[in-house]
């Protein structure tokens, strides 16, 4: 078991590990600093893990007809799923493209995203097509498990009822049995630690599904805005719906969102065996995230954005959720003007936090991936 | 109904749900409640003035209705998710091990167990004739025999099983994620006929005046006679169904995901109303004249009435996503996601 410890300098915006200072944030009197302590196993590094096998890739597809009177299509996903992968690993066939990262022994992890309503989370027909892709190259349904931290958001999505048969769905907040041993959410013993706003627990604990279950994660977040991160994405999926007690890292109008989602990730389960990053943007939000209860936020993106390096991929997000926010006259997510801080519900103006995309960036600096536009390779494939 | 009790899910096989207690005014008053050990998604059942209900722990709880003191518990190899029904002296239930228990009304014992399935059982077994019939999650489809539990039938699927069948003494009904409702020979598992939806049926069917009556993922409510499974009407909703329908007065009544609770005329499909709740709704609804309630997800009980569809009242008492509440004359008894069994006056 290995342990690190950061220490976000609030005065200064800077984050250090050992003898590294690294400049994140702009400081901010209103923060006290963070001492964060992320005790996990050290696994030995893979070249699937993050960034991946393609640093710096994001290949965004589209199908016009992806929803169809009101129903997404799982025809325009298979294609839309084929299409990216095929892109995403230049290889020919999507049999190749998924050997690429998986292999018949695999137990296999995928993350969705169940926070909102049915039409805002991972569409069931995505998490069905993923099932199949992995059952193409030998990964049996019983070697695939659907998690989140939440199983009634799980249930109220209809994970549950819709995936096929054999695919467990595993709320971490349950507890569950594998081959009759009794199994728990959270492993005691990885955990990241920190003081937000004197919470009377101070530790975040890692699914046992991430720690010991699964070999491979693919990650399948919503393409969504977020009150206080700014963006869900790749990042906050994995590391606040991996983690636990994490809704304390904002408060009032401040969030430590920016470092905490990159240093959780950074734990080496996640960062080792998230493998691949499938971005769900077929319905997409620009306001009142993760939940967007107003329909009015949602638009009919009808995308899917692939990559294995989850930086890249959150940075293409955030230029796609800045770009709706523009078009509509919104606020930026970087915005700082106290007189838009309000209730989200009812304006695409008002937000309860200054949100922190930079987390974004943090990860970045931290090995995760790509951050500058520059760096990265966005291949765009119109599919149908 | 049997004598006032509430023996399954809907109270009896007929899906009809519900005394005559007329209900139009909200529970004011706590008589007891049971936080139990882990979160509850099942609904309670009642019989003979006890109360039981099956929880995330595995466990089966049997509570006095009227002092909420708890007579037995029995505990099973996995969490139970299944709505509880009772036969004679037994209580039977599903278990996330894959099978179905029988435990003892009285003492708590087992009697017996299915051999398992391989997935779990979250469908409320339903007993007809000395029969017992469940889904499982692997897609199978099973009929025991309610004395001994020994398996006299199996039919596959192509998808999870979370629809409770609805038996009659020739046909079973049940839907299936494949997308398909199945009416089988009750005898031998056979098909009398398949419907084939555009997406999962995880919804429980309902038969009433020779038609069944179930939801789709597809956001369709379908009536298909039930002699030949030929399409009589059907009525589309804005996002998928779970709710399972309750049928009363002509109607039937059902909650969509699109967060619409419905009532349709069961003889042309026509909307008598639809009114809106709270967000999404995948629990089953009560039809008790004069009222239609069912809980919600986001923390309230509501009730309508059965006529307009006018909102009665709303209680704010923990969500549940599955849970139907029990209304008798003496009590509303209901569970919650959270684990909190309440009686309430």
């Amino acid at each position: 078991m290995n342990r690190r410890t950061f220490i976000y300098n609030a005065a200064l915006g800077s984050l250090n590990l050992g003898l590294i200072g690294l400049p994140i944030r702009q400081p901010d009197s209103a923060l006290k600093s963070l001492k964060i302590d992320v005790q996990a196993p050290d696994l030995p590094p893979s070249p699937l893990g993050m960034p991946g096998l393609f640093p710096g890739r994001v290949v965004e597809t589209e199908h016009a007809r992806a929803i169809v009177d009101r129903r997404v299509s799982a025809d325009a996903v298979r294609a839309m799923v084929e299409a990216g992968m095929k892109t995403l690993t230049g290889e020919v066939s999507p049999r190749d493209a998924w050997a690429r990262f998986f292999s018949p022994g695999d137990v296999v992890a995928l993350k969705v995203n169940p926070s909102g309503v049915p039409e805002t989370t991972t569409s069931i027909a995505l998490v069905r097509e993923v099932v199949r892709s992995l059952g193409a190259v030998g990964v049996p349904p019983k070697n695939i498990i659907v998690y989140d931290r939440n199983s009634n958001q799980l249930e109220v999505n209809g994970y549950h009822l819709l995936v096929p048969p054999g695919v467990r769905v595993v709320g971490l907040d349950q507890r569950w049995s594998v081959e009759g041993e009794r199994r728990s959410g959270y492993d005691p013993t990885v955990f990241c630690e920190m003081d937000c706003f004197g919470e009377r627990e101070t530790r975040s604990y890692l699914a046992s599904v991430v720690v010991s279950e699964a070999n491979k994660i693919i990650n399948l977040p919503c393409l969504k805005e977020h009150n206080a991160s700014g963006v869900t994405g790749c990042l906050k999926n994995l590391a606040y719906g991996s983690f636990n007690n994490v809704a304390r890292t904002h408060a009032g109008t401040k969030t430590y969102t920016d470092p905490v989602i990159a240093v959780m990730c950074t734990a080496s389960p996640l960062r080792v065996k998230s493998v691949l990053h499938i971005m769900d943007g077929i319905r997409a939000v620009y306001h009142s995230g993760p939940f967007a209860w107003n329909p009015e936020f949602v638009w009919e993106a009808k995308t899917l954005l692939f990559g294995t390096d989850p930086v890249a991929v959150d940075r293409v997000e955030l230029e796609i959720v800045e770009r709706k926010r523009r078009d509509v006259g919104a606020p930026s997510l970087w915005d700082r003007n106290p007189e838009n801080i309000g209730d989200m519900q009812r304006s695409a103006m008002k937000n309860p936090f200054f949100r922190e995309p930079g987390h974004i960036k943090t990860a970045s600096l931290l090995g995760l991936g790509k951050w500058e536009l520059a760096d990265i390779d966005r291949r765009k494939v119109r599919v149908g | 109904m049997d004598n006032g009790n509430w023996i399954t899910l809907l109270a009896a096989n007929d899906r009809r749900g519900g005394s005559t207690a007329p209900r139009k005014a909200p529970p004011g008053e706590l008589i007891w409640k049971n936080a139990l050990e882990e979160s509850v998604r099942s609904s309670p059942v009642l019989v003979d003035g006890a109360v039981y209900v099956t929880c995330r722990d595995g466990r089966l709880h049997a509570f006095d209705a009227r002092s909420g003191k708890r007579r037995w518990s029995y505990r099973a190899a996995a969490a139970s998710n299944s709505t509880p029904s009772i036969s004679g002296d037994l209580v039977l239930f599903g278990c996330d091990d894959g099978a179905v228990y029988a435990v003892e009304r009285a003492t708590g014992r087992l009697r017996w167990k299915t051999a398992p399935a391989d997935g779990p059982v979250w469908t409320s077994p339903t007993v007809l004739s000395g029969v017992v019939y469940f889904g499982s999650t692997d897609g199978r489809f099973r009929a025991a025999d309610l004395d001994t539990g020994r398996i006299r039938w199996t039919r596959e699927t192509g998808g999870e099983i979370c629809s409770t069948a609805f038996a009659t003494e020739r046909i079973v009904y049940v839907g299936s994620g494949d997308g398909r409702l199945y009416a089988l020979d009750a005898a031998t598992g056979r098909d009398a006929w398949i419907h084939q939806a555009g997406d999962a049926i995880a919804a429980s069917p309902a038969v009433a005046d020779g038609l069944v009556l179930v939801g789709s993922e597809d956001f369709w409510f379908y009536a298909l006679d039930a002699a030949s499974g030929k399409v009589r009407w059907k009525i589309e909703t804005n996002l998928g169904i779970y709710s399972s329908a309750a049928v009363a007065a002509g109607k039937a009544f059902f909650g969509g995901k699109d967060g619409f609770v419905y009532a349709l005329s069961i003889a042309d499909g026509k909307e008598v109303w639809k009114s809106r709740s709270l967000r999404t709704l995948t629990a089953t609804p009560v039809a008790c004249d004069p009222i239609v309630c069912i809980q919600t997800f986001y923390g309230a009980t509501q009730a309508f009435d059965m006529q307009t569809g006018n909102e009665l009242w709303r209680a704010n008492l923990g969500g549940s996503l599955q849970s139907t509440p029990i209304l008798t004359e003496e009590a509303v008894y209901l569970a919650t996601y959270p684990g909190v069994l309440y009686a309430l006056r």
